[in-house]
């Protein structure tokens, strides 16, 4: 795909999201969790692209930044070329309507007081989609896009089955005609089995709609199926973008090997060579000087204490952030 | 095999009573484990994995639910039948559980090193000192990195992989014969998963106790099991030797499972799926459970209801019909009725 021809639907600038937290006395020094720490990338119209890492590394909190559910504390998210963060709220709605979200778990976003017709009707309002006498037509096509029957549109979401709820959840973030849909963890809270038919109806739905995904996941393995391409987060900072092809098969920043030689597989040949990070993720409070990375990899030297990896890249689609990349690469220390 | 038997689970029946009927989570049960080995129990949300595992330890809060049938023959006893004082010094040292959120089993308020000690001066009648001791010696055993600090802090000072630690130091305090642990990685970070299964698979070396694995991740089964018994609808449906069912699924649902997985060494354009949906566990079809959803249903599937049989190989067992000889002799009968 020659996607680096085309301009970017969604560009995010130095982004940068502090939470503030709360003094423990007077005299303590103020406190703040730096979730997301200046990061920058560009999505392009119709591919996936997926961002990894652990828990805690900021990937979430990105997603809600750029659709400023969280006010972003610096940097700036350009849709389209205009920019998202300088709209006032009436403008942003407008904008809303072209980036949706789906969530983890849909129970947790779905009225539980309101039938899925309503609920899909009233997206359709606020964002002005259609005039009424042409939605009936449209909620119908949305079930069946979705693979549910049309009866349940009267329907409450408790009388749904995990499944079906995210179904219902993929039909609200569609009937507003988005462009661009942010899928936090969307299939990580569903049986495989389930998990499965709901990233066919994704990836079918966008070859249909030419949507464009930004995946937010923390399960690789559903990252390779899905994605064009992919961002590795470690402790709000990026790692490693590529394209998935070079990600999974010559991955370049440790963190990347180290997370990919960790999941568990079935399959007997890829069990041998497994990398066991020694620690935890430190505290994104007081994150590491230099590399953040640094306290667990098995490679750091003094330098990687001091100073920061910058991003750069090592080929047209693969960049990473990590002081000794190519050597790395080429000695295949691991 | 000549395996030492430890557990022996025979025709385990576990159900709820509810104000909508009978729901049978756990309908027919058959394992046997021996010593040492690591037996995974394996399927989707609601086949009866965890309800099994809490059978074991008679852990079913009763009512609703309630063993109503079946044998849990632990070295010869049956824990079915136990007192609630003989039970009691049955868990934690005979067989011990640990659970999947460590924060929810641990005492938020207690600090971690005195709530192992507590278990160690219950179930061994050591004194205080000693007691804090080893459950230090304990902390230190499952790598927590200072024991003797981290031994005096409370749960939520501690990452949710270091309080799995502790759940497995409490869990091995009085070195069990039989470790449950259900869904023991599933909260955590794959790089954490890591620590904690290699872990595991150390101390069980050291200790050479068995352990049933119970997790709905296929990759976590084959990385520490050595057999599996899949479930579905509440029964087992295949049981083997870990690197046969990765190799070549018997049963269909089985088959299922392990190709809707996506695959992380290659690329793949559309994922398998399981049409349809699990059955009622109120209500369950008279023939095969799956049948509705497997692709290689017949007349008889409906009809009749397959038991768990030894294949050719006396360590394979599966659920279906496709595997017995009565389906040779349907499928010629069946091919001349329709083509």
């Amino acid at each position: 795909m020659s996607i680096t021809t085309k301009s970017p639907i969604l560009e995010v600038n130095h982004l940068k999201q502090y939470f503030s937290l709360k003094k423990e006395s007077l005299f303590s020094p103020k406190q703040t969790v730096k979730a997301v720490d200046d990061i920058s990338f560009k999505l392009y119209p119709g591919e996936t692209l997926s961002i990894v890492g652990e828990s805690g590394c900021g990937k979430s909190t990105t997603g809600r930044s750029i659709l400023r559910l969280d006010e972003p504390t610096e940097g700036e998210v350009l849709f389209n070329g205009t920019s998202m963060t300088s709209l006032s709220k009436k403008e942003l709605r407008n904008v809303r309507g072209d980036i949706q979200v789906i969530f983890q778990d849909p129970y947790a976003s779905l009225n539980p007081r309101q039938t899925i017709r309503k609920m899909l009707q009233e997206a359709m309002s606020i964002q002005k989609v259609m005039p009424k006498e042409q939605m009936e037509a449209r909620l119908l096509e949305l079930m069946s896009l979705v693979g549910l029957r049309p009866e349940y549109l009267e329907r409450y979401p408790h009388e749904f089955s995990g499944g079906q709820r995210q179904r219902i959840g993929i039909a609200r973030a569609l009937c507003v005609n988005p462009k661009v849909i942010i899928c936090d963890e969307a299939v990580s809270a569903l049986d495989v089995s389930i998990q499965a038919q709901i990233i066919n109806l994704l990836k079918s739905m966008q070859r249909d709609l030419d949507l464009t995904f930004l995946f937010i996941s923390h399960d690789l393995s559903v990252v390779r199926h899905i994605s064009d391409r992919v961002i590795v987060m470690y402790l709000g900072t990026i790692v490693e973008i590529a394209d998935k092809d070079s990600l999974f098969d010559s991955p370049s920043h440790p963190y990347t090997k180290a997370l990919l030689s960790a999941i568990p597989s079935i399959d007997e040949q890829h069990k041998k060579d497994r990398i066991i990070l020694k620690g935890d993720v430190p505290s994104p409070i007081d994150p590491p000087t230099g590399c953040r990375f640094h306290t667990r990899c098995p490679f750091a030297t003094d330098y990687c204490k001091k100073e920061v990896p910058a991003l750069r890249s090592l080929s047209e689609t693969h960049q990473v952030a990590c002081h000794y990349a190519e050597s790395l690469l080429k000695e295949e220390i691991v | 095999m000549n395996k030492e038997v430890v557990l022996q689970v025979k025709n385990l029946k576990t159900h709820f009573t509810t104000s909508k009927g009978t729901a049978k989570a756990v309908d027919g049960v058959d394992f046997t484990l021996h010593k040492g080995e690591t037996l995974g129990i394996v399927g989707e949300s609601g086949c009866g994995k965890s309800i099994t595992s809490l059978s074991l330890l008679r852990l079913i809060p009763t009512p609703p639910g309630k063993i109503v049938e079946g044998e849990i023959l632990l070295n010869n006893k049956d824990i079915v039948k136990m007192k609630e004082e003989e039970l009691r010094k049955v868990r934690g040292n005979q067989i011990s559980m640990i659970f999947q959120e460590p924060m929810t089993s641990l005492n938020p308020i207690i600090p971690v090193g005195e709530q192992i000690a507590e278990t160690i001066r219950l179930h061994q009648r050591l004194p205080r000192k000693p007691a804090w001791q080893k459950a230090v010696d304990l902390l230190e055993m499952v790598g927590l990195p200072s024991p003797e600090k981290r031994a005096k802090q409370e749960p939520f000072q501690l990452s949710g992989g270091m309080r799995q630690r502790v759940m497995i130091a409490m869990a091995l305090a009085c070195t069990p014969e039989v470790l449950i642990a259900d869904e023991p990685t599933t909260a955590l970070d794959v790089t954490i998963q890591a620590q904690i299964l290699e872990l595991m698979k150390d101390l069980q070396k050291q200790i050479g106790m068995s352990i049933i694995f119970i997790t709905h991740d296929l990759g976590v089964v084959s990385e520490v099991c050595d057999q599996v018994a899949v479930m579905y609808a509440g029964q087992i449906v295949e049981h083997r030797n870990a690197k046969d069912l990765f190799k070549t699924p018997l049963h269909p649902y089985t088959q299922g499972l392990l190709s809707s997985l996506p695959n992380i060494h290659e690329n793949q354009q559309e994922l398998q799926t399981i049409e349809g949906s699990v059955p009622s566990p109120y209500d369950y079809p008279v023939g095969c459970r799956f049948a509705d959803r497997c692709p290689h249903a017949r007349e008889i599937c409906r009809a009749e209801a397959p038991d768990l049989l030894e294949t050719n190989n006396a360590e394979t067992k599966v659920r279906c019909f496709m595997h017995t000889e009565k389906w040779e002799v349907i499928e010629e009968k069946e091919e001349l009725v329709c083509p």
